[in-house]
């Protein structure tokens, strides 16, 4: 008897009681969903959606289960169901995931490269294959809408912004003095190489309130992870040569770089409008040390020094054969510590420190001149994801600054020192709202105090978006910003104001896969701007104001013709300053109105090559000369700024790239200005002289030779 | 003792029972990934295999050829953003793979598969980054098992896609290629669920050889 129960319990227990569910999986809007997962939770048993959406399957399982519905990019459906061999249908409804990647974004005033990111608009490849830019980042972005071509010097100048108004941040930290020092009218160069960063976020306005002290424009620039292979790579250049080696353990990668430049043999080959005693001559080397700290932590550490100089001789502008030399010894050091970690699902910690220190030794005709700027910013930062909709991010930081300047006053007839210190706190607050997949609004705010002048300043920012379809999206933004004067003028009134400046910014941006265009207005007003009372440059005041306006056009496209990728940049700016010594309201002579960027790149596979063609235009710029009357000031226009640059990588091994490039392919005679004498000659008339290049080409050529186990890895991306 | 006999039997049958279940499904849904030709087939093979993942919580099998058949789904989507998320969606299946059977030469072959597809959205941004992780990554799959027939084979064809992206000599890779192809026939191995793909691609690579 006790069997036969036992018996007719186990069988009612494991009696094949059927089940059938059936039903339609859609979206909020009723649109079927396809090949979505639908299964009873814990067991084998369920169906995908079909095209229509429906899905139908068979369960044995019995009595109260979880049936549960996944698909990419929607939020986890899961219902109780009763089994108890009765159809079930079910109608079900997924809601979309926010923050997905097709989803929106803010784009107004930024420009992002990575490897990673799909909708990124330049690659750290693009940086560094960029024909005329010689594999600077500056170079590089100088070719993107809402920078304008100031040949002579190569900084960032954004919007009508001057090219100290550009602020750097690797990983986050501020870097003073982000570029080597250059012969007069040329460009300088960045300090740092476009591949040391795996993401570039280039912002030509209304950036987050997380950085600060900055008028224009943020370049922040992230650094790569660990490396993934040992390798020794050797480049010998025109200009010199460098050897770098990575080594890989397994949770940790150390790389070391030295390089050596020297223009003398070069400047032997092509003629200098430059008159050189000793031409530039550079030494440097850095590190990087990665290390990966539990599941989430990671450690990075980067240290830079750089030793340069050159002298040369600076003639009159009256009397050319009086002749008077100048000479400059540039040393910086820069150190960058950072750290991060995710604490818990929804915090994550970052903070570092970079250290910055530089010193310019000057002389001129023997007299010591010179300045040296130490620099510490410290800053902590807390991201929270409060829900997939919401997130905030807190931070502070500290940048302690010392300067200190050596000047000969010749009325003394002796050397002179000028320092100050000054010490920046501040902290700031931002959160990111998702009302939906198509509309995204960021709101925060920057306060920062200044112990030095006891000023104080609230910057709020806001920035909105709107997707209304699959490719094209709206975004605005607006910020207000601010910096402190300039270290030449605040070395003389240490009470000097933040300069501020506060953008408006509307954006339309489409993009498809591997194609994008956009557009984008703004409107920026500067106030507190520093400005000389009657030309006096020791009597300075922040009386200062400007304004900046245009419209710029963005078109890339990588897909239309195989193997080619090209894109075309055109920024209209119309700005005027009433700031230092302008005696009127005028355009800045580093603003051109109208700036466009061709960028042509192919790769022939027969050949193994890479070519790549930029051509750059930039309307004339304002000068002023000083035989005309004061309400002319800046009245007279340069010719406009021509130039057509090639470049061409070529892979005739696996681990061998040889690399050529030239400027100014047509040789077009560019002048950016025109330097007055100082005096007037017999006939009471000042006497001009042209800016111009140093030489009308540049031209580069460099073999580049990777040794590592794996033949296959060369230094296409070290370029 | 009859009854506790029966019982026993009962139990031990259940639990056959269970453990076929779980051979009988996988072999089926391993030949249905195999086999697939459209995206619905794979779409619901892998959903299948996801299904089966999500129950067991112990067997990496279900993982790996959900992987597996994401992968195909990316060789075969035309849109770069299309292969990144099948890709994303692979990765994310190995690495549950990993968390059950760490050192399984397989599932590691198969990560540095997803890398070397990833290459081929954009070689000229993604080449030096991907290519070195797929290098890499085929290089701890064979440190786990020099012998993986499928770990070789990837890795020729690696080589082989890289020799002739740069036009350089394809020796090596070609040699690397007939070894992986011997060791389809030594390859043993006691999971019957493991995987056998890879002969006829390392056929072709070899053809493309000679």
């Amino acid at each position: 008897m006790k069997t036969v129960t036992i018996f007719l319990l186990l069988i009612s227990g494991l009696a094949v009681g059927q089940t059938k569910i059936s039903g339609r999986v859609t979206d909020v809007s009723g649109e079927p969903i396809p090949g979505a997962n639908v299964l009873i939770k814990d067991s084998y048993d369920g169906d995908s959606s079909g095209l229509d959406g429906t899905f139908s399957f068979v369960t044995e399982e019995r009595g109260v289960q979880t049936l549960v519905i996944t698909f990419v990019g929607y939020k986890l459906f899961t219902q109780p169901v009763e089994l108890t061999g009765t159809t079930l249908t079910i109608a079900a409804i997924l809601k979309e995931e926010i923050n997905q990647l097709d989803g929106v974004v803010i784009s107004a005033g930024s420009f992002t490269a990575g490897e990673e990111k799909r909708r990124t608009i330049l690659k750290p490849v693009d940086i560094a294959m960029t024909a005329g830019a010689t594999a600077d980042i500056a170079g590089a972005l100088n070719t993107l809408p809402g920078t304008q071509k100031v040949g002579e010097s190569g900084r960032l100048f954004v919007r009508g912004g001057d090219g100290s108004e550009t602020r750097a941040f690797i990983d986050g930290l501020l870097v003073l003095n982000a570029y080597a020092p250059a012969a007069p009218n040329t460009p300088s160069r960045g300090r740092f190489l476009p591949f040391m960063f795996k993401g570039t976020s280039f912002s030509t306005g209304g950036y987050s309130a997380e950085y600060g002290q900055a008028l224009s424009s943020a370049l922040v620039l992230t650094s790569k992870d660990k490396a993934t292979m040992n390798q020794t790579d050797i480049g010998l250049l025109s200009v010199g040569a460098d050897v770098a080696h990575t080594q890989v353990w397994d949770r940790a990668s150390l790389s070391g770089k030295v390089q050596y430049t020297n223009v003398q043999p070069y400047f032997g080959l092509i003629n200098q409008r430059v008159d050189w005693k000793v031409a530039p001559e550079a030494f440097e080397g850095s590190a990087a040390y990665r290390q990966q700290v539990g599941k989430t932590g990671m450690l990075k550490f980067f240290g830079n020094f750089n030793q340069s100089s050159f002298s040369l001789f600076n003639h009159d502008i009256l009397d050319p054969s009086q002749k008077q030399e100048f000479e400059l010894t540039n040393r910086y050091r820069y150190a960058n510590a950072s750290y991060q970690q995710a604490i818990s699902s929804a915090w994550t910690l970052r903070g570092g420190t970079s250290y910055n220190y530089y010193q310019n030794d000057v002389r001129v005709a023997n007299n010591p001149m010179g300045e040296t700027e130490t620099g510490v910013h410290t800053k902590l930062v807390a991201e929270h994801s409060v829900s997939d909709q919401l997130e905030i991010r807190m931070g502070s930081e500290i940048i302690q600054r010392h300067y200190e300047a050596v000047r000969y006053n010749e009325g003394l007839g002796k050397s002179e020192q000028v320092s100050f210190n000054e010490l920046l706190s501040a902290t700031f607050t931002e959160a990111e709202y998702y009302l939906n997949s198509k509309i995204v609004a960021k709101a925060g705010g920057r306060f920062e105090y200044i112990q030095l002048n006891q000023s104080a300043t609230l910057s709020p920012r806001l920035a909105l978006a709107y997707k209304p379809g699959k490719q094209g999206q709206f975004s605005f933004a607006y910020g207000s910003f601010t910096q402190s004067a300039q270290n030449e003028y605040l070395r003389f009134n240490n009470q000097l104001k933040q300069e501020t400046a506060q953008h408006v910014i509307l954006n339309y941006q489409f993009t498809t896969d591997q194609k994008t265009f956009r557009i984008e207005a703004y409107h920026k007003a500067y106030r507190n701007l520093v400005k000389f009372s009657n030309a006096n440059p020791l009597l300075i005041s922040n009386q200062g104001k400007g304004n900046a306006r245009g419209v710029e056009f963005f078109w890339r496209d990588s897909k239309s013709f195989k193997n080619v990728d090209y894109w075309l940049s055109y920024s209209f700016l119309d700005t005027k300053r009433l700031y230092l010594d302008y005696p009127i309201s005028a355009t800045p002579t580093f603003a051109s109105a109208h700036n466009f960027s061709a960028v042509y790149k192919h790769f022939i596979n027969k050949l193994k090559s890479q070519v790549g063609i930029t051509y750059s235009f930039s309307s004339s710029r304002p000068y002023y000369n000083p035989n005309k009357p004061a309400s002319q000031f800046h009245h007279d226009r340069t010719p406009a700024y021509h130039d057509l640059s090639a470049n061409l990588a070529y892979l005739p091994k696996r681990n061998l790239i040889v690399y050529v490039s030239c400027t100014n392919l047509l040789g077009r005679n560019n002048i950016f200005g025109y330097q007055y004498s100082s005096s007037p000659n017999a006939q009471g008339q000042y006497e001009s002289r042209a800016v111009r290049q140093a030489a009308n080409r540049f031209a580069f050529v460099g073999v580049f030779i990777t040794l590592s186990k794996n033949k296959s890895i060369n230094q296409l991306p070290n370029l | 003792m009859k009854t506790i006999n029966f019982f026993l039997a009962l139990v031990i049958s259940v639990g056959a029972f269970a453990s076929d279940k779980y051979s009988e499904q996988m072999g089926k849904y391993i030949h249905a990934v195999y086999t697939a030709k459209t995206t619905e087939e794979y779409q619901s093979a892998i959903n299948a295999l996801d299904r089966i993942a999500l129950a067991e919580k112990t067997k990496w099998e279900p993982y790996y050829y959900s992987a597996f058949g994401n992968i195909m789904l990316a060789t075969q989507a035309s849109e770069g953003s299309r292969k990144d998320s099948y890709l994303d969606l692979a990765l994310i299946a190995i690495e549950k793979g990993k968390a059950i059977q760490a050192n399984e030469a397989e599932l590691v072959a198969l990560e540095g598969f997803v890398h070397m597809i990833r290459v081929t959205v954009d070689p000229a941004a993604r080449g030096p980054h991907y290519s070195g992780l797929a290098y890499q990554t085929y290089g701890m799959a064979l440190g786990i098992n020099p012998n993986n027939p499928r770990a070789l084979a990837l890795m020729a064809q690696m080589q082989f896609g890289t020799a002739r992206f740069l036009g350089s000599s394809t020796t090596e890779a070609c040699g690397l290629a007939k070894k992986a192809l011997a060791q389809f026939d030594l390859h043993k191995t006691n999971n019957p669920l493991a995987p056998t793909w890879g002969r006829e691609m390392t056929q072709e690579l070899v053809k493309q050889c000679n």
